[in-house]
């Protein structure tokens, strides 16, 4: 314990605690900008700056740990004063159009600069800081209001484990800037689109790819028969643009949503639901045929785009592993346009709401095309979807409920497990005739989201003993490769965000809560009490079991795909 | 200030140990400025006070070359000189300190050509 004294107020703390992190626990705040919790903890940024009396210099909060006796005051005149130079230097090198960044009030330099109450001069972008887009299918990047945080760079590479963003120094230490290898777009550079450094991203500099007005074309064109298919698990997180709390439960929110997506100008709506389940059921069959024929395992699941684009990029070796059916929401795509609805394929658009920037990438893969039409035409992201929706000034709070179109959407029952459990308890029931009875996963890997966790299971099927694991975070994929080496696998599922879907780069941002507060009132919101749920199953979804054929159409390829780093 | 091997040093020196010195006002703002501009190669261009204070204090200093300097312009020089104290190396901290006392023995220098109305 050391002994310490904040503005005035004499406590105690552990050592080894930051002065950062001990001011926060008495309830004093310090601004910090490029400051993440043990992902970024640099001191770039100069905002979390305090005094601290014997030192000449100003020091920063986010990486000092405190000694004994430290006095330190958090908001004297000096600290303000530099805060604010400080924060009047960034501001004259970002370039402002807030009312259009796609930010959209997220955004924590503007917060900063409001607290601060910041006046500056502009003296202009600097070299390299360009307002050109560095392009790409699922995120892009705009430069001229990087404010180098870094913070995108360190999720980059500890998180994710990508290395795509780079801080770049060696040119011009003057005027450094983040980016993917220079002169390249993010899909030559290396990029699996996950859009974490979007979430991470204090200004609007990282942002997903818009293609609301792609959306706004088809809606537009008479002879369209729009589709938007809606990923459950989003509903909550569009709700919560509008005001609701992030744990208002799913029931009270999603008929609103159908009816906000109605009220948009779809002429369908519908739930991934069935897509989801068809991708399980056909998974456990190949699962069960790579079994029997004992070709290529462990199974990878190809529910991730993300995933499957990391291990197409840095793990080529594997690509035989993955499951070679196509994912949910471009199989239920697919579906959609050859079988489900009776309307000509090439004049039906398929649009995906999801949390996911990884499937605006996958949209556009040569391979998920069926009898020459794309299998889904655009994906959107919550922000998106919800900006469209207060464009065209829905009243998301006073909308009555609707219900999707019955004859193309299964009924969504709330169930416990993702992919990986609906696949072993339709591969069980498919093999024995019944469902599993339990499954418990063991946590093996990882303490917190940003490590990434890997939990697994032993699971009897038939004769058979089946290893089963699931990896959540891009993280932990190496660990997981490395106790593959050990340990014989049989079917695992790849989750490239750190906590899943429900933290997708397309999900809303919040400023004030950590990332695992999130998501653990997510699914409070989605599926309350999820212990006692019934495991999932895909078999009891009778739109797919009269629908369900293995044809070609529902299964793709994988191929090593090329890319450029410096 | 012991080595001798750099023109700036041996500037500073003088500024230091003689704080009447009188340089003549169009000489000591150009030789400023090319203190700041040699500082370059050291600048790694991470923090923020070292990495666009230094650039904003040169266009500052040109604004006194070409005799357009105001009050306002000399405030903020001061500004941005005690901001360089929140620099994370000791980079920033030394041009930091080299300027403050540039300020502390010109000020007179600094504050005589302004415009101040």
């Amino acid at each position: 314990m050391a002994k310490i004294t904040i503005n005035g107020q004499l406590v105690k703390v552990k050592k080894g605690t930051t002065i950062l992190s001990a001011a926060r626990q008495l309830g004093i705040d310090i601004p910090t900008l490029c400051f993440l919790e043990e992902i970024n903890e640099i001191g770039f940024c100069r905002i979390c700056v305090v005094e601290v009396e014997g030192e000449q210099d100003l020091i920063s909060a986010c990486n000092t740990e405190i000694t004994n006796g430290m006095v330190i005051q958090t908001d004297s005149d000096k600290v303000r004063q530099s805060r604010e130079a400080t924060l009047q230097l960034l501001a004259s090198r970002h370039r402002f159009d807030c009312w259009r960044c796609p930010k959209d009030g997220m955004c924590e330099f503007y917060d900063l600069l409001k607290s601060h109450d910041v006046v500056f001069e502009e003296f202009g972008p600097g070299i390299g800081r360009s307002s050109d887009l560095i392009a790409g299918s699922g995120i892009s990047q705009d430069q001229s209001k990087c404010v180098l945080c870094k913070r995108c760079v360190a999720v980059c590479q500890n998180v994710v484990t990508a290395n795509v963003l780079k801080f770049r120094d060696d040119d011009d230490p003057m005027n450094p800037i983040v980016s993917p290898t220079p002169g390249l777009a993010f899909d030559d550079a290396g990029c699996i689109f996950c859009g974490q450094c979007v979430k991470a991203c204090p200004t609007g500099t990282l942002f997903e790819t818009d293609h609301t007005n792609d959306v706004l074309t088809f809606l537009r064109n008479k002879d369209d028969h729009v589709v938007v298919q809606l990923d459950t698990r989003v509903n909550g997180a569009i709700a919560e643009s509008f005001g609701y709390d992030i744990d208002t439960p799913f029931e009270e929110t999603f008929g609103k949503t159908v009816k906000a997506l109605e009220l948009l100008g779809f002429d369908t709506v519908t739930t991934l639901d069935y897509g989801e389940d068809y991708h399980a059921r056909a998974t456990a069959e190949e699962l069960l045929k790579r079994l029997e024929d004992k070709d290529n395992l462990p199974l990878f699941t190809s529910s991730c785009p993300a995933s499957t684009r990391f291990l197409e990029l840095y793990e080529p070796e594997r690509l035989d592993h993955i499951a070679t059916v196509k994912s949910p929401h471009i199989l239920q795509g697919s579906q959609l346009k050859h079988k489900l609805l009776k309307q000509k394929p090439a004049n039906t658009k398929v649009v995906t709401l999801s949390s996911c920037t990884a499937k605006k990438y996958e949209r556009t893969r040569e391979e998920l095309v069926t009898a020459g039409v794309a299998d889904v035409d655009t994906a959107l992201t919550v922000r998106e979807i919800t900006k469209l929706m207060k464009q065209k000034g829905i009243a998301y709070r006073n909308l009555e409920a609707a219900t999707p179109d019955p004859a193309v959407t299964s009924e969504h029952v709330a169930v416990q497990g993702g992919v990986l459990v609906a696949v072993l308890n339709a591969a069980h029931q498919i093999k024995t005739g019944e469902p599993l009875a339990e499954l418990t996963f063991k946590h093996v890997h990882g303490e917190k989201e940003s490590d990434g966790f890997i939990e697994e299971a032993t699971v009897q099927l038939g004769e058979a003993k089946l290893n089963v694991a699931r990896v959540i975070g891009g993280a932990a994929f190496k660990e997981l490769f490395a106790r593959s080496n050990k340990k014989n696998y049989h079917l695992i599922e790849f989750l490239m965000c750190p906590g899943g879907c429900l933290n997708g780069g397309g999900m809303p941002i919040h400023k004030n809560l950590t990332t695992h507060e999130v998501i653990a009132r997510r699914e409070t919101s989605y599926c309350d009490g999820g212990t006692d749920l019934p495991l999932s199953n895909p078999l009891h979804n009778h739109l797919v079991d009269d629908n369900f054929a293995d044809d070609p159409s529902i299964h793709t390829g994988y191929s090593q795909k090329e890319y450029r780093k410096e | 200030m012991t080595t001798k091997s750099q023109d700036v040093n041996a500037l500073f020196e003088q500024w230091i140990l003689d704080a009447e010195t009188r340089l003549q006002e169009e000489d000591m703002f150009t030789k400023i400025k090319s203190y700041l501009e040699s500082t370059h190669p050291e600048i790694c261009g991470k923090c923020i006070p070292c990495r666009d204070g230094v650039p904003k204090l040169e266009r500052l200093f040109d604004k006194y070359i070409q005799g357009e300097a105001t009050l306002k312009d000399l405030k903020e020089i001061e500004r941005i000189v005690y901001n360089l104290r929140a620099s994370r190396c000791s980079v920033g901290l030394d041009i930091g300190k080299n300027m403050e006392v540039i300020l502390e023995n010109n000020y007179n220098v600094l504050y005589s050509p302004v415009k101040k109305y």
